[in-house]
């Protein structure tokens, strides 16, 4: 059964508790294009948040803004621009993704580099608890100390704490100059930590830094393996920072379209398994190295790294047999692995398989008691 | 989270404290270490807001991780409740131990590791704010948050607070900088949070215990990010003849893209208290406000930003605009600032420090209630603030021994944090609840959104022996044990020095 709420928060609640009276399970969605992240949910019932959309809350000279959780990330991008602002969010997908799964998933994309992930951007949320409570953290100002950190403890909770309903987000004024430039090796392959340790040497940050593995590469109209730059800030720093980038990548640079931003968040739509590897920023190599292990069998895995952040992230299309190869491969590796997607079978292998952290259990008591809400998310044995 | 109340029943009262706990405290951390008599504890009666005395039962000052971990586990077999305490510089009465044991964490000021290639250090809670950087200067790197308290506050202090400071609008709050901790829970449990990489797959753990203000326990130790100290920097002083024309020019500054380091406001009240101390700076004495920015980074277009900057503040109405020649004067200009809490000591004995933020397009409209505010009540209120963030700080000097200007300084005190409310802002921007806030809690969360602070509560100190009565009000967690100050407050109303 799917519903998609357009009414109100309370309307929101009033489902929760109607769940909690009938002893249902409810799988929390936005516009459902990653319904199969972050581990199945064991539920029969869907409580859409698509209908549940609208900029309440904008005033451009504050930089921040108010929507409820359904709204679209393209939404925001169409109301915001013309003031020449924008949410410096860019999950892996596309802006049809929703405000309220963006904070719910905490998914960052390239721009990560330069303002952080969804931790470092919301100010504060409206959420429907798991006891049918609608409960308010943060604020609507950039800057709050004002009781426990609720928000920063939903973002990234999957919804298993609460439905958010409503958050208010930090924007950004754009710069004055935004380049997308590409840089290909010139003889042998991207030293991964070579970029992370120029980049960790050169006085500016980059809007996005991203290393796109050869597949990954082709695909996105680049030829191949590349370092991939966006180099944001007023028009002299940014024609300084391009005379700098060949120096950086060892190679030399070329303008491509930013459109390659879109097409590398998009570009794993079609896989069946997608992790995140990663290690201290220092060992950025080491985690693009053991992301080669694991996508060795297949020619068309997609690999890139945020070298700044130590994160390297592959995506295949993995079925059958090689599962097994994976779950092997995946067990003596010393990096830290997430997954944001997998076939059931390798969720309930080492290491994706994991005891609940008995603290955060409890945290899921307090909030979700019943655990209605995304029941198999975070934590817990995969159901199958 | 209304149905859970029931849960949240009050616990018995804690026995009371006496000689045999200081004693069985005292053979962990040795006779030294622990404070029993009135005399001794008086030094510990206040944090730095003047407002509040409440004397602990007994204070302790472990050196060690293990002492302090010894000490906690005593405390929870002894059923006591107990207020983790950095250096007292907290300006909302947070780190007050009102009857329970004060644990002073400030001689565990051991930097544990540096880690220049990832940008990583891990220190101990009584470690100081400015120590931190200066232990990894030699690196080429710094801590941002730089609370203006930052030569006495600890990072334990910071966490605790979710500490600010002048440069958090371009860097962020202390949350953004607090990789991972390793935390002792009030019943003795060691529990890992976050991780030095900064990748986590479960709840944000840290960002949760970051501003929980002693109230779930005690960080161990702390790993913090480390920033590079930047290629180039610019300070500019900007003066106008109002209030309003200065916080025009904050507005249109940050609608440009540029992210200044910092863009703070010191009105004429502040520059005169500055100007007449120890720490003059050289604002002009006669302007109605002055803005100080400071922008850095890589010095390759930075001077376009700074023209920029100029030429919006002069359009903004600025009187004069000057960038500060070398290193020598913007040390002085930041000195100003960062000492102006201090100069006020010049005007009155007391001072209370206001902390709240208001969106940035409300500060001209926030900034003359203020003043009419203080007209109405014949208060001097005085202005030093993160102008950048909306971040408010309006201050009282005042004599605390004068009940009549007292109840007037809180009366203003409430207009104050009623005037920001309506204007869409909060009740505390980096000084957190404490005790001081609680009475205004209920302006900006309903019954339900406390209770679910709570429930929070509960899970990291299901006794609510640490911290006990702070940040969220008595009425919805029914925190009555242990707190003795809070329920006399609630049954005679604001407080009055």
């Amino acid at each position: 059964m799917t519903t998609a709420v357009s009414l109100s928060a309370e309307a929101i609640a009033d489902r929760v508790r109607d769940a909690q009276t009938r002893g249902a399970r409810l799988r929390i969605a936005g516009a459902g294009t990653w319904l199969d992240a972050g581990r199945p949910v064991g539920s029969s019932e869907e409580l859409s948040l698509a209908a549940h959309t609208g900029i309440t809350e904008y005033t451009p000279g504050d930089l921040t803004l108010t929507a409820r959780a359904g709204t679209t990330l393209r939404e925001i991008r169409d109301a915001v621009s013309p003031h020449g602002q924008w949410l410096a969010l860019d999950p892996f997908g596309s802006d049809e993704g929703t405000l309220g799964a963006t904070i719910a998933t905490a998914s960052a994309g390239p721009l990560a580099t330069r303002f952080g992930t969804p931790r470092d951007l919301a100010l504060g949320l409206e959420f429907v608890s798991g006891r049918g409570a609608t409960v308010r953290g943060g604020g609507r100002v950039v800057k709050n100390v004002a009781g426990f950190d609720l928000t920063r403890l939903l973002t990234g909770s999957w919804g298993t704490l609460g439905v958010i309903t409503e958050a208010t987000v930090r924007l950004h004024a754009r710069p004055e100059a935004d380049v997308t430039l590409a840089v290909s090796p010139s003889d042998d392959r991207i030293d991964v930590g070579g970029v992370r340790a120029a980049l960790k040497r050169w006085p500016f940050v980059p809007l996005a830094c991203e290393v796109v593995n050869d597949s990954l590469g082709r695909e996105l109209g680049l030829g191949g393996e590349a370092v991939v730059f966006r180099l944001g800030g007023n028009s002299e720093s940014v024609a300084e920072q391009r005379r700098a980038i060949a120096e950086l990548a060892g190679g030399p640079a070329r303008e491509v379209d930013p459109s390659v931003w879109r097409s590398l968040r998009a570009a794993d739509d079609d896989a069946t398994l997608v992790l995140r590897v990663s290690r201290a920023p220092a060992e950025v190599s080491a985690a693009w190295a053991d992301a080669t292990a694991l996508t060795a069998p297949f020619a068309s895995a997609r690999v890139s790294a945020s070298p700044a952040r130590g994160i390297v992230r592959c995506a295949t299309q993995a079925v059958g047999a090689s599962i097994e190869q994976y779950a092997s491969t995946l067990a003596g590796l010393r990096s830290r692995i997430v997954a944001e997607r997998a076939p059931v079978h390798l969720w309930n292998a080492p290491p994706l398989a994991r005891a609940a952290d008995p603290l955060q259990s409890r945290i899921r008591d307090a909030f979700d008691p019943q655990r209605i809400l995304n029941p198999g998310i975070l934590g817990e044995r995969a159901v199958s | 989270m209304t149905s859970s109340r029931g849960a949240l029943a009050p616990a018995s009262p804690p026995p009371a404290i006496d000689r045999s706990l200081a004693d069985r405290l005292a053979a962990i951390v040795g006779d030294k270490r622990v404070l029993f008599r009135p005399s001794e504890l008086l030094t510990y009666a206040s944090d730095a807001l003047p407002s509040y005395h409440k004397q602990p039962g007994l204070a302790v000052f472990p050196g060690t991780r293990d002492e302090v971990v010894a000490v906690v586990r005593e405390l929870a077999r002894s059923n006591v409740p107990f207020v983790p305490r950095g250096a007292g510089t907290g300006l909302s009465g947070g780190a007050l131990a009102d009857g329970a044991v004060l644990v002073g964490l400030n001689r565990l000021t051991r930097v544990i590791a540096v880690d220049p290639e990832n940008l990583t250090a891990t220190v101990e809670p009584g470690v100081v704010n400015a120590a931190l950087s200066r232990a990894v200067a030699p690196h080429g790197l710094h801590y941002a948050p730089d609370p203006s308290s930052q030569a006495a506050c600890t990072i334990g202090g910071n966490v605790a607070e979710n500490a600010g400071g002048p440069h958090c609008l371009k860097y962020g709050v202390t949350t953004n900088h607090i990789l991972a901790i390793t935390a002792l829970l009030p019943n003795g449990e060691i529990v890992s949070l976050g991780s030095a990489s900064g990748e986590t797959d479960g709840y944000d753990m840290v960002g949760c215990f970051v501003g929980s203000e002693g109230c779930f326990g005690i960080a161990l130790d702390i790993t913090v990010r480390l920033t590079r100290n930047p290629e180039a920097v610019r300070t500019i002083l900007a003066d106008f003849l109002s209030l309003d024309a200065a916080a025009r020019a904050v507005t249109s500054i940050v609608a440009t893209g540029i992210i200044p380091a910092a863009l703070e406001m010191i009105d004429q009240a502040t520059i005169r208290a500055v100007e007449a101390s120890i720490y003059a700076a050289g604002y002009p004495t006669d302007a109605a406000a002055a803005l100080l920015i400071e922008v850095d980074g890589a010095d390759a277009g930075l001077e376009r930003d700074v023209a920029t900057i100029e030429s919006i503040c002069n359009s903004s109405g600025a009187r004069t605009v000057r960038v500060a020649r070398d290193e020598a004067e913007r040390a002085r200009l930041w000195q100003g600032r960062k000492k102006a809490f201090g100069a006020m000591g010049r005007i009155s004995s007391h001072l209370v420090v206001q902390d709240a933020v208001v969106p940035r397009t409300k500060l001209p409209e926030v900034l003359d209630k203020v003043r009419r505010i203080g007209e109405d009540l014949r208060l001097r209120v005085a202005n030093v603030f993160h102008a950048g963030d909306g971040n408010l700080h309006p201050n009282i000097a005042y004599d605390a021994n004068d009940p009549d200007e007292s109840a007037r300084v809180q009366t203003a005190m409430h207009a104050i944090m009623r005037a920001c409310v309506d204007a869409g802002g909060t009740i505390t921007g980096e000084h957190g609840i404490g005790i001081d806030k609680l009475q205004y809690m209920d302006l900006i969360f309903s019954p339900d959104s406390l209770a679910a602070m709570c429930s929070l509560r509960d899970v990291f100190d299901p006794d609510r022996r640490s911290n006990p009565g702070k940040v969220v009000p008595m009425h919805s967690c029914r925190e009555w044990h242990g707190a003795r100050s809070a329920r006399q407050d609630a049954a005679k109303g604001p407080p009055v020095a």
